[in-house]
């Protein structure tokens, strides 16, 4: 799998080889209830916190409906900096920027914070195939790195990888170090990346991050972090470069706060980050430290085409992760299952409107509907509705299985004629309790294996109810 | 055409373009912030102190008050001394820091590789999370906020503010304009590792606040 | 309480309950009588949610106004599923809102039906029921209900009142069942999952009766409680709430 190669319309055999794999399943559902039971602890204790939900939708809708001017204002601003700002239409105009930069910067080696949209637009694999090393400092990045994966959750990109599989990363890799070290806590690990990485931050002669916010009113970029890695990279190098999509843009200061104090609370529980960055453009007259160049990639690869349409609301997502943390299919299968960069419900909704409904239909099907995912979304997104709608285009465009097409026309056709619909609900009935040989439940339902398979399934009583009902009245 | 044209081209199709007079409103400040500043972003007085340093040792970060900026000499080679770290502090070249440090040794400038102590002043600190606002530049460089191994930061009692509004407010007063704008609340930490929380990541593995009262 | 006019109650009894398992029409049928209403069952099909759910925007709108037609002249409209109750009220008028001739019509339909446990409570004001039905039960909060329709406490409180029954939370009693309709047959080794999941925390809250009040949901769990062999009876809670202790449990004979 990579940005180039999704393998999301194979999700039903990632699914399946995932759900037999021992440290995905260990490594899951050890996750989870962390996840779950930390953002309940931090929305109850601030009692304004749907409120402010409420607010970050509102003040995202507005920004969205104003988005040229937005974006506008922002890139006035970075430009009066010292900054520049570059406009990439596509993923692969994003990759031929960033490369360009790295190219005129002399760089070797890139330092990178953990950046979605980086992924998105397959700036490593670009970069490493062009001679360039990309050096990832988050720590869960860094665990895929070595092990070359791409993220399986979009803030704990590591979160499918158990600590034994990490300690046996860290010993194939780190060959410089004594093999007989002991590497038994958690602690030993950390420490060992700490001290890998230390060097590795003043190597590199470009550093790109992301953004978590873009703020209109000041021009400045906003990263939120725990480890200060994401610092590191844009404080250490010569160059250093934002990759943003367009509508992670905000007004101002204020809305930024709005945003930020539903953002960690729905991710991790935290009420802030250790680390909120908010950076402007090159290092200033007498500045002892800092970038020389700041460069500013602005991301549509999609998202334009997203305004005005039934999808306009996924445009809102804040990235925090809250919906795949809730969701039990995500906690199912993980994330490789989905097949690309974005995994859980918002990549449901987000991948087919990036790389088609053909390659990514599985994912909005892959649902029950159960709407966790929305009652925990900080930005109010109706997730599970805008699933339907992609149901709805794939029936549209005739992709949905042709045993499903016939099987509801079948199902409009009787029910909307009481008569025959009474005659085969009678007649199914007792077939199925036919079936069931007299026991109250069927082992095995011809053409039913996906029932079976798994489970009875429970024998019907033996008659209609409204059958019953007129019989006695 | 340039891909900026056509891409905001796009935009505007698709949104009918932006409303200047609303853009302006909002960004020019001029109504009332529209959404809810929770309770605890609004704290005054003493309790606002206390709030900014719970909140700040919840998160990990060691705090102890001072009377005055004189007092900092001696409080901090006692702090160096119990952490069992050298005697030695690197500082950026504010103001506040050109002073006597006893048997201290001083030295300015940027981080380096190896930085077991740093001290930089907060211009301001937010009460709602514990959190310290700092600016970078030559007198606080922002290296030595994520190189120090041991971080220590001042802040004046008076520049703790409530919340974001209000310390966004008094920065604007201030017409701060610095590279990064960097906000810090605690010591820096993963929880990548078999999702186990854990402090010292690639930041400060300890954080120290030295609050003083004038 | 007594009501000068008997409330006049359409049954929307769904298509899953009228095929498979009628008790819990008639268990409907005896609450909504017991609270005193008077209850009709016009000939009915299907509230069109399978069709709805995968797309089908017009086979969505052609069983929604089949069954706007038929549930019209009543006080309300009472439905023995949290799924199908959510499709009627938050769906239908979103379904027919661009269709001048139903658009009114879906949006009165909708003020008018009730999710049947919920309306016994927040509607008639019944606090308990005359019920005697002794057992260890656990309850499952089905999906839509929940989420859409904000039944959690209601099921509950009816149940409290229940003679002899015992009450044990199960972890995780929020979380999805893995039925979803014709996910379960699209997805079946993520919905197993999903079901042996709740299966375990059914056996671990060591429960004899599994409760919800959706059907599909509990066809899901009863098939997969015994398939594994797991000695829990599984019944709708109208059919527990009105003492129907004869009926076999759901899969029994």
């Amino acid at each position: 799998m990579s940005a180039l190669h999704p393998t999301t319309p194979r999700f039903k055999q990632n699914a399946r080889a995932a759900l037999a794999d021992p440290n995905i399943q260990a490594a899951m559902s050890h996750a989870q209830s962390g996840f779950v039971d930390k953002r309940a602890k931090a929305r109850a204790k601030l009692p304004e916190f749907d409120a402010l939900r409420d607010a970050a939708r509102d003040l995202k809708d507005h920004t969205l409906a104003n988005l040229d001017l937005y974006l506008e204002r922002y890139e006035a601003k970075v430009i009066a900096a010292g900054g520049h700002v570059h406009w990439a239409e596509t993923a692969e105009d994003a990759r031929r920027i960033v490369l360009d930069i790295c190219q005129k910067a002399g760089a070797k080696t890139v330092n990178k914070g953990k950046s979605m949209i980086s992924e998105e637009c397959g700036i490593n694999d670009h970069l490493e195939a062009n001679g360039i090393r990309p050096q990832e400092t988050d720590l869960g990045e860094y665990i895929i790195q070595l092990r070359g994966e791409m993220p399986s959750h979009i803030i704990a990109p590591a979160v499918h990888v158990t600590v034994a599989q990490i300690e046996a990363e860290f010993r194939k890799h780190h060959t410089h170090l004594d093999p007989d070290r002991n590497l038994s806590e958690l602690s030993d690990l950390l420490a060992e990346a700490r001290e890998v990485l230390r060097e590795k931050y003043f190597q590199a002669e470009v550093g790109i991050t992301g953004a978590n916010l873009l703020i209109a009113e000041t021009g400045q970029s906003v990263i939120v972090t725990n480890e200060g890695n994401g610092d590191l990279s844009q404080s250490l190098p010569r160059v250093h470069i934002v990759i943003a999509s367009l509508e992670k843009i905000v007004p101002t200061l204020e809305d930024a706060a709005t945003v930020l104090r539903v953002l960690a609370r729905s991710a991790t529980g935290q009420e802030i980050t250790v680390y909120t960055t908010f950076s402007s453009g090159p290092r200033r007259e007498g500045d002892p430290d800092g970038p020389e160049e700041y460069h500013v990639v602005l991301l549509d690869n999609g998202r334009s085409g997203m305004l005005g349409t039934d999808f306009q609301d996924m445009l809102r997502c804040i990235r925090c992760g809250a919906c795949m943390n809730h969701c039990p299919v995500y906690q199912a299968v993980g994330g490789h299952a989905y097949g690309w960069v974005y995994p859980g419900p918002m990549g449901a909704v987000l991948t087919p409107s990036l790389i088609g409904i053909e390659q990514g239909g599985h994912l909005p099907n892959a649902s029950t509907f159960c709407g966790r995912c929305e009652a925990v979304c900080p930005m109010r997104i109706p997730l599970p509705k805008m699933m339907r709608h992609w149901r709805e285009r794939e029936f549209e465009r005739n992709l949905t299985p042709g045993t499903v097409r016939l099987g509801l026309g079948f199902w409009r056709y009787l029910c909307t004629r009481p008569g025959l619909y009474r005659r085969f609900t009678g007649m199914t009935a007792f077939g199925l309790r036919c079936l069931a040989l007299g026991k109250g439940r069927i082992r095995r339902l011809p053409m039913g294996g996906g029932w079976t398979n798994h489970r009875d399934f429970p024998a019907p009583q033996g008659g209609t109810f409204q059958a019953k009902w007129r019989a006695r009245r | 055409m340039t891909a900026r044209d056509r891409i905001l081209d796009r935009v505007r199709r698709a949104t009918g373009g932006g409303d200047r007079v609303a853009v302006a409103v909002r960004l020019g400040h001029s109504q009332a912030q529209p959404a809810p500043i929770p309770a605890e972003a609004q704290t005054e007085g003493a309790a606002r102190i206390s709030q900014f340093i719970d909140k700040a040792v919840a998160v990990d970060a060691t705090v102890s008050r001072l009377a005055s900026l004189d007092d900092l000499p001696a409080a901090l080679a006692e702090e160096l001394r119990n952490r069992n770290l050298p005697a030695a502090i690197r500082t950026g070249t504010d103001a506040a820091f050109e002073r006597d440090w006893g048997t201290v040794e001083h030295t300015t400038g940027p981080g380096r590789l190896i930085e077991p102590a740093t001290l930089s002043r907060a211009h301001l600190g937010m009460a709602e999370t514990g959190t310290l606002v700092l600016a970078s530049g030559a007198d606080n460089p922002v290296t030595l906020t994520f190189l120090g191994e041991t971080h220590f930061v001042v802040v004046r009692t008076q520049d703790i503010k409530a919340g974001f509004e209000d310390m966004w407010a008094e920065w604007r007063v201030r017409a701060l304009d610095p590279r990064t704008v960097n906000m810090v609340t605690g010591p820096s930490r993963s929880a990548d590792i078999g999702q186990t929380l854990q402090l010292g990541a690639h930041g400060p593995v300890a954080l120290h606040v030295f609050v003083v009262d004038s | 309480m007594s009501n000068p006019k008997p409330p006049k109650v359409a049954l929307l009894v769904t298509c899953l309950v009228d095929m498979v398992r009628p008790s819990v029409g008639f268990a409907s049928v005896k609450l909504l009588e017991d609270a005193g209403c008077t209850v009709e069952v016009p000939p009915q099909t299907c509230c069109g949610q399978p069709n709805h759910n995968s797309g089908d925007r017009a086979g969505a709108a052609a069983l929604a106004r089949t069954m706007i037609a038929a549930m019209e002249g009543h006080d309300y409209v009472i439905v023995p599923s949290g799924s199908c109750a959510a499709t009627v009220i938050k769906d239908y008028p979103q379904i027919l809102a661009d269709d001048p001739d139903w658009a009114e019509r879906a949006k009165s339909l909708a003020a008018r039906t009730h999710e049947i446990v919920s309306f016994l409570t927040d509607v008639l004001g019944v606090e308990a029921v005359a019920a005697r039905f002794p057992a260890r039960a656990t309850y499952h909060d089905s999906c839509s209900g929940l989420r859409s329709l904000g039944i959690k406490a209601q099921p509950r409180t009816l149940l409290a009142s229940v003679e002899g029954l015992e009450l044990t939370e199960m972890a995780e009693a929020e979380v999805c069942c893995g039925f979803g309709g014709t996910f379960c047959v699209k997805y079946p080794e993520i919905s197993n999952k999903m079901v042996s999941n709740k299966s375990g925390h059914i056996g671990e809250a060591g429960a004899d009766l599994l409760l919800a009040g959706d059907l599909g949901c509990l066809m899901n769990m009863a098939g997969k409680l015994s398939r594994e062999g797991r000695p829990v009876q599984a019944r709708h809670v109208v059919e527990v709430l009105a003492g129907d202790v004869a009926t076999p449990a759901i899969g029994e004979t």
